[in-house]
């Protein structure tokens, strides 16, 4: 059984087709990239595999189980327990330092637990910076913290749209190695990107137009590491 | 955690929560400030009509048809007339009753004392327990209508204590001729017989009373074998101002048609409450002695009218303040909600946690605005009153259980919001 599978799955306002009958698999510690022009439907199917939407049809098994018919409640405790989120904004709550955002993710999970949430950031590179806010860190930074919270839970799945989409390359590459260490811990990774360099990085390559899935390409040399041609440069 | 969230945002934002806070504030002020003047007025007018002593004099209608006539006072003449001891209790039960706030019988006689001199010994009531047909009680007497004496020395006599009887109270300017203080005994000889009177007090009236000796009505009717009589009547009345039905009536209530009569009779003036005095007390006359307190009595029940209402304005006032304040907070924070919805928040908790972040808000400002509330009652108990406001224990609770109410009131709007919020309208651009 796999661990996600997508059944002909629709998001329809009104005329709009955001997701046209979309069915895919995705198998435990798989690394999947989600590539589309804007307005592609990408976001709209991380919102429904990240259990914040529902769709107009079709299912969508999570550990095979149907979650398109679950009410608000319930699929708050579904993400709660399995999923884990990194946006493209780095959203954090302002008036909370580093160490009490991952902290959060615990408290609405089970019990936070300061000590755990400070092996999180020192995971991310961040030990230094736990007690200090937001505003006190840099863009690249506060995505740490992000990537931090979203492997607090040691979720089944952690979705990342556009993660990389605001950061220079220098904190692009941290954000990806982390992935890759993640990667290699047995998470299942799922990217919503329009670079295709971050694409690259992943397993496989699932392509959207038109809220269609038109293409799915396979990495056959994945290595999970990042390959810039100037990347020497960068760094 | 908990904790650590609500500590954030009160110790990080609280710029935010500051504007509630003040609101808050506010309005407990004005709602703290107006009550305990509201609870506090009604005393303090009475109070200070009281001070003023009596605002209607009842005496015997030959006694006042001599004095207007040929202007004497009435000594202990054969003719003189007197007011019944036992017609009293009457004065309670007019239309009118519940706005007699006090009153006091004198009965005055002369009396020799054993250097030979005469002196004017008053007999009066000073704390007189009475139980009125209607169930109520009062405690009237000079105690309160003499509440301008100044007691140099001892005190006053206490009618409901033991031996008041043999009591006698001093004027400052007989004890220094006498020469007595407090303790002291004095044997006084009536018309009637003698007694010794213990000095308990000795008081300064500024004015004639200086020179009298008060003891208890008993006492000085005994002494001047005057048993069942009284001379006046001294009452002390919430009034309403007079006007030109009223001044009309005083002259003769017969002028008016049935309907003025009516009105007239219904209405608190003085000059209906002195008419109604004279139909219980037989042969009596009342007259109103001074016209400067009468208005106060219509003006106490207006200003505690408008009181009330500033104090409920003030708490609604508030209550629509925090109503938009905290609606606009959320909508403010709805990215920072959404992200908790997003990351596992259930609505709960996320509706506890605004609920604690107001509530303490709330606590910390109707704490600051109470303060700031009685303060602002004395001021105004200062420059209206001349006072300062007692706080009315009462109005702690009150002022707790609306600033609660409203407050959560104020949210309710909010939390709808907060439950419509969805993370992905509000987390994707
Ligand atoms: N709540 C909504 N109501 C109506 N239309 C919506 C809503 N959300 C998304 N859409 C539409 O659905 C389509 C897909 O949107 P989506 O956000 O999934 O695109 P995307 O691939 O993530 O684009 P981008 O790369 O710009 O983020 C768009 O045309 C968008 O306008
Ligand atoms: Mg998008």
């Amino acid at each position: 059984m796999s661990l996600l599978e997508i059944n002909n799955v629709s998001k329809i306002y009104g005329e709009l087709h955001a997701l046209d009958k979309v069915s895919l698999k995705v198998e435990k510690g798989e690394w999947v990239a989600i590539m589309g022009p804007s307005g592609s439907g990408k976001s709209t199917l991380m919102n429904i595999i990240g259990c914040m939407d529902r769709p107009s049809e079709g299912e969508v098994l999570m550990d095979g189980i149907d979650i398109a018919k679950m009410n608000q409640k319930e699929l708050t405790l579904i993400r709660r327990d399995k999923i884990g989120l990194v946006f493209q904004q780095f959203h954090l709550v302002n008036y909370l330092t580093a160490v009490e955002n991952v902290m959060l993710s615990q408290y609405y999970h089970s019990i936070p637990d300061e000590k755990e949430a400070l092996e999180a950031l020192d995971r991310v590179g961040l030990a230094g910076r736990a007690r200090h806010l937001p505003s006190q860190l840099s863009g690249g930074e506060q995505q740490r913290v992000c990537v931090a919270r979203a492997l607090i839970n040691y979720p089944e799945i952690i979705l990342a749209d556009e993660p990389t989409g605001n950061l220079d390359e220098a904190n692009e590459k941290i954000i990806m190695d982390l992935f890759h260490n993640l990667h290699n811990e047995g998470t299942t990774l799922i990217v919503v990107t329009h670079d295709p360099e971050v694409a690259q990085t992943a397993q496989r390559t699932l392509f959207l137009r038109d809220g269609k899935l038109v293409r799915e390409t396979v990495n056959e040399n994945f290595t999970g590491e990042i390959k810039y041609e100037d990347w020497t440069e960068n760094k | 955690m908990f904790g650590r969230m609500i500590k954030g945002i009160l110790t990080r934002q609280w710029k935010k929560m500051l504007m509630i806070g003040l609101t808050i504030a506010l309005g407990a002020s004005l709602a703290t400030a107006m009550l305990s003047v509201m609870l506090d007025v009604g005393d303090k007018i009475n109070q200070e009509l009281k001070a003023y002593g009596a605002n209607i004099i009842v005496s015997p209608q030959e006694a006042s048809v001599i004095e207007d006539l040929y202007d004497v006072e009435g000594g202990d003449k054969a003719t003189k007339a007197y007011l019944r001891e036992d017609e009293l209790s009457k004065v309670k039960t007019i239309f009118w009753a519940f706005n007699i706030v006090d009153y006091s019988p004198f009965i005055s006689t002369s009396v020799k004392l054993d250097d030979g001199s005469e002196v004017k010994l008053t007999g009066s009531w000073f704390n007189h327990h009475l139980e009125l047909a209607t169930g109520e009680t009062l405690d009237s007497g000079i105690r309160n209508m003499r509440s301008w004496w100044d007691i140099e020395d001892g005190d006053w006599i206490d009618e409901q204590g033991s031996g008041a009887e043999g009591e006698c109270m001093v004027g400052t300017e007989l004890a220094k001729k006498l020469g007595i203080s407090v303790g002291d005994s004095l044997h006084v000889t009536g018309n009637a017989s003698a007694a010794d009177l213990t000095v308990k007090g000795i008081f300064d009236a500024g004015g004639d009373e200086d020179e009298y000796i008060f003891t208890t009505l008993d006492t000085a009717q005994a002494i001047g074998g005057l048993d069942g009589k009284v001379d006046t009547i001294e009452v002390s009345a919430l009034t309403t101002p007079d006007n030109e039905l009223s001044e009309k009536a005083a002259k003769d209530p017969g002028s008016l048609t049935i309907k003025q009569y009516e009105t007239w009779y219904c209405t608190a003036y003085a000059s209906a409450i002195c008419y109604q005095l004279t139909e219980v007390i037989t042969d009596s006359t009342a007259a109103p002695v001074r016209q400067v307190a009468s208005s106060e009595g219509a003006i106490l029940d207006k200003t505690e009218l408008l009181m009330g209402l500033i104090a409920v304005l003030s708490m609604v006032g508030s209550a629509l303040g925090i109503c938009n304040l905290v609606t606009a907070s959320v909508m403010d924070r709805s990215r920072e909600i959404g992200l908790m919805k997003a990351i596992g928040a259930q609505n709960s908790s996320i509706i506890l946690q605004v609920i604690t972040e107001i509530l303490i808000t709330a606590a910390i400002g109707g704490a600051a605005g109470f303060a700031a509330g009685i303060g602002f009652a004395q001021i105004i108990g200062q420059t209206v009153f001349g006072s300062s406001i007692a706080l009315r224990t009462m109005v702690i609770p009150i002022v707790i259980v609306a600033v609660l109410a409203i407050t959560l009131i104020g949210c309710i709007p909010a939390i709808r919001q907060l439950l419509k919020l969805s993370p992905t309208e509000v987390l994707h651009e």
